[in-house]
């Protein structure tokens, strides 16, 4: 199983729109994908029309296996859950190294629910905490959408900085440029100075700035299901593919 | 946890206007329907999965095995398949009590439209999702509905289902699918159950259970042409075989020229059946027969069942014909119309005796006489006459069976019992001893001239005739045993009380 956070500390970058893009193309190529709202906005589930859970407000939910089981719900979307959640958990992090155990009893109880997750999407909240902290940890992956203008340039140097005083693996911030409007020159400069800055910590992704990400809140769900083969659809498919595979495919 | 999948049968078309008013707060969404398509019920040609409860659809590549609200879906065909060759699955593991000789045909067909629908909530949210299978046949309609459960919409589940419990078709597991689709279908039975009166007169009831046993015959026949399975033929002979047994062991019902009549009319009907038979029953044996000869030996064994095969091939050949000419229709159709009707009959000294009376006398004197013999059984005793005690125990049986309802069920289940025992243990010493003769009799076939055979061939005859014999031998030392079984002194008080009473 692996986890993959979907982190910014910046608000308004398309945080949330990329984890459930990204969780609808995980769950379209077949893993089992349980996206969990952690964002107290609720955004993603939004998107997913399923509504926010109001009774899990307290920090010893996530012991309470019956209860977390119980309030996962399925989406329109074969292979992807969601957990409503929205509060910050204080044991986030013993939550995720549960998870990722094979035998502790929140894991054996998800598998007897027939839902033994592959792959575990967070949606964050933008700011520095514990519940980020943890996040950091146990995240194998952490996706970043950056906006390629200078007050996103900005928060990502502070996120670097973050993780080499805390000593948190590098290797792990898998960024790449959202909301990318190609006809501005700040933006394809940004972007030039940045890969430079950071060459390893970019994928060669982007996500175009588009009225078809734009309209998810309209539509309430994933661009795959509504504009599969628009260009921010395919997109995020090859964000996707990179991510999971490794491939890079130029447009 | 709650049950993921539901399904529920629902006679007719399903009332899709009716069911969104009765959701309230849901509102549900049907797709367009797929393309129509073929839907056949599999089953046995007794219809075994349908006394069991179950149904089993086969539409295009799918095959979707019913039992109540749970069902069971595999992607393969099965139409003509036995259970043992499906690839591994569901479904398969759903048939596991399925009778293995049996192949799975087609028992009825129609069109289906299929449909998918979702039930959503008021941000058109999936709450629960589900296919519509509307069947169609010539006869009647039905909508087989199954709901799916999603996680985390527990509420919405319980309360479709609740509402479709409501209107679903409430006679049992699968029946309602044949019920609605097949109401008219008849279940084809081996051993109906045939109504006689404790006075009725001997020669009606003879009349009763040959009739009844000719029909059985013929609902066999297109099977043994279709070759289905063996069971057709077997079935086939079992009945002809009891017609004549009613003739030759009701004695004195029918006059001694028309007994001698009867009897060779039905011989005739039989014997073309017998060496088709016979080679099923090799072909059945085949994995044991291999089982029994170490492998070096196998090399000749594949060459005799090589051979079993084609002479069955020629055989099928030969008998499928003889069912569909002419000549054997008029035939059957002739001796089925001399039984149904009571003037054709030549009354014996016997004819008018009631049928309980006639039955006890008949019992009794059967029952005296298989005990006489067997009671003379040694180990010294030559095969003949435990061939004979054989061909006793099954006259016997065969009476009791045809009379059973005349008499109390319970007691009659006891004495069968041992009874069965015994007749096995003779049935099995009685194959193997056919088995050898029939061995020999092949090599003799395939051997030139000068009396020489391929040395394969005979080494695996000679293996298998050794096992076999050695086989024989132990059914026969059983039979002693198992008859002072059946000898036991309650059996015995059983059969005085139950058929010896006047003379008491």
């Amino acid at each position: 199983m692996k986890i993959i956070a979907c982190y910014s500390n910046k608000g308004g970058v398309g945080k949330t729109a990329t984890s459930v893009n990204l969780a609808h193309a995980y769950a379209g190529a077949g893993h089992k994908v349980l996206l969990c709202d952690l964002d107290p906005q609720g955004a993603s589930s939004f998107y997913l029309r399923v509504k926010p859970s109001k009774k899990l407000t307290d920090a010893r939910f996530f012991e309470d296996i019956a209860r977390f089981t119980k309030s996962i719900r399925a989406s329109d979307f074969d292979n992807l859950d969601v957990l409503p959640a929205n509060m910050t958990f204080r044991d986030f992090d013993v939550f995720l190294s549960r998870m990722r155990n094979k035998r502790s009893r929140l894991k054996k109880a998800l598998v007897s629910a027939g839902s033994d997750y592959e792959v575990i999407i967070l949606d964050c909240p933008p700011n520095f905490s514990t519940l980020s902290e943890n996040v950091f940890k146990a995240a194998d992956q952490i996706v970043v959408p950056v906006i390629p203008t200078t007050l996103s340039e900005r928060s990502f140097t502070q996120l670097v900085g973050f993780f080499a005083a805390n000593k948190l693996p590098k290797k792990k911030l898998r960024a790449f440029f959202s909301m990318v409007q190609q006809r501005k020159n700040l933006h394809l400069e940004t972007m030039a100075a940045m890969r430079n800055l950071y060459p390893k910590r970019f994928l060669y992704s982007t996500i175009p700035f588009a009225a078809d990400i734009e309209r998810m809140g309209q539509n309430r769900a994933p661009v795959g299901e509504y504009a599969p083969r628009s260009v921010s659809g395919s997109a995020y498919r090859r964000l996707y593919d990179e991510l999971e595979n490794g491939v890079v495919s130029k447009r | 946890m709650v049950r993921v999948k539901s399904n529920f049968v629902i006679p007719g078309v399903f009332d899709e206007a009716g069911f969104a008013k009765v959701l309230k707060k849901r509102i549900p969404r049907l797709d367009a329907a797929e393309p129509q398509a073929r839907f056949d019920i599999l089953d046995s040609h007794d219809q075994s999965l349908r006394a069991s409860g179950k149904a089993l659809i086969q539409i295009d590549g799918t095959l979707i095995l019913l039992h109540g609200p749970r069902a069971e879906t595999q992607y393969c065909q099965g139409n003509g398949k036995f259970v043992k060759d499906l690839p591994d699955g569901p479904v398969k593991a759903g048939l596991m009590g399925f009778p293995k000789l049996r192949a799975l045909m087609t028992v009825g067909a129609g069109r289906v439209e299929r449909r998918a629908f979702a039930i959503l909530d008021n941000l058109q949210k999936t709450q629960v999702r589900g296919t519509m299978k509307l069947m169609s046949s010539e006869q009647g309609q039905v909508t087989v509905l199954t709901v799916q459960h999603m996680r985390g919409y527990d509420r919405a589940y319980k309360a479709v289902c609740e509402k479709l419990t409501q209107i679903e078709a409430r006679n049992g597991k699968a029946e309602p699918v044949f019920d609605g689709l097949f109401p008219d279908a008849i279940i084809y039975k081996a051993k109906p159950e045939i109504c006689i009166g404790k006075q009725e007169p001997s020669i009606e009831v003879a009349r009763d259970i040959i009739r009844t046993y000719l029909t059985v015959a013929r609902q066999n026949e297109a099977g043994v042409i279709a070759d289905i399975d063996t069971e057709f033929l077997h079935d086939y002979r079992v009945s002809m075989r009891r017609v004549r047994s009613v003739i030759s062991l009701f004695k004195g019902v029918f006059s001694p020229e028309q007994t001698a009549a009867f009897k060779g009319e039905f011989s005739d009907l039989m014997a073309p059946t017998g060496s088709m038979r016979d080679l099923d029953v090799y072909l059945l044996e085949k994995d044991n027969y291999f089982n029994l000869i170490p492998p070096n030996l196998h090399h000749g064994a594949r060459a005799m069942f090589a051979q079993f095969e084609k002479d069955r091939a020629q055989a099928f050949e030969r008998l499928s014909r003889r069912f569909r000419t002419q000549a054997y229709d008029k035939q059957m159709k002739e001796v089925t119309e001399l039984f149904a009707d009571p003037s054709g009959m030549q009354p014996g000294p016997n004819a008018d005796r009631p049928a309980y009376e006639y039955a006890c006398s008949l019992i009794w004197k059967r029952y005296r006489k298989t005990c006489k013999l067997a009671r003379s059984i040694t180990p010294d005793t030559p095969d003949e006459t435990v061939h004979k005690l054989r061909i006793d125990c099954k006259k016997l049986r065969y009476l009791m069976e045809f009379f059973a309802l005349l008499f109390d069920r319970k007691a009659f289940k006891t004495i069968i019992k041992p009874l069965k025992r015994l007749q096995d243990n003779l049935g099995l010493f009685n194959d193997f001893s056919v088995q050898q003769d029939a061995l020999l009799k092949m090599i003799e076939l395939h051997s030139n001239t000068h009396g020489r055979t391929d040395a394969q061939l005979a080494l695996s005859v000679g293996g298998l005739i050794a096992v076999l014999d050695q086989r024989q031998k132990a059914e026969r030392d059983r039979v002693v045993a198992n008859f002072k079984h059946f000898d036991s002194p309650d059996i015995r008080h059983l059969f005085r009380s139950l058929f010896h009473q006047k003379e008491d």
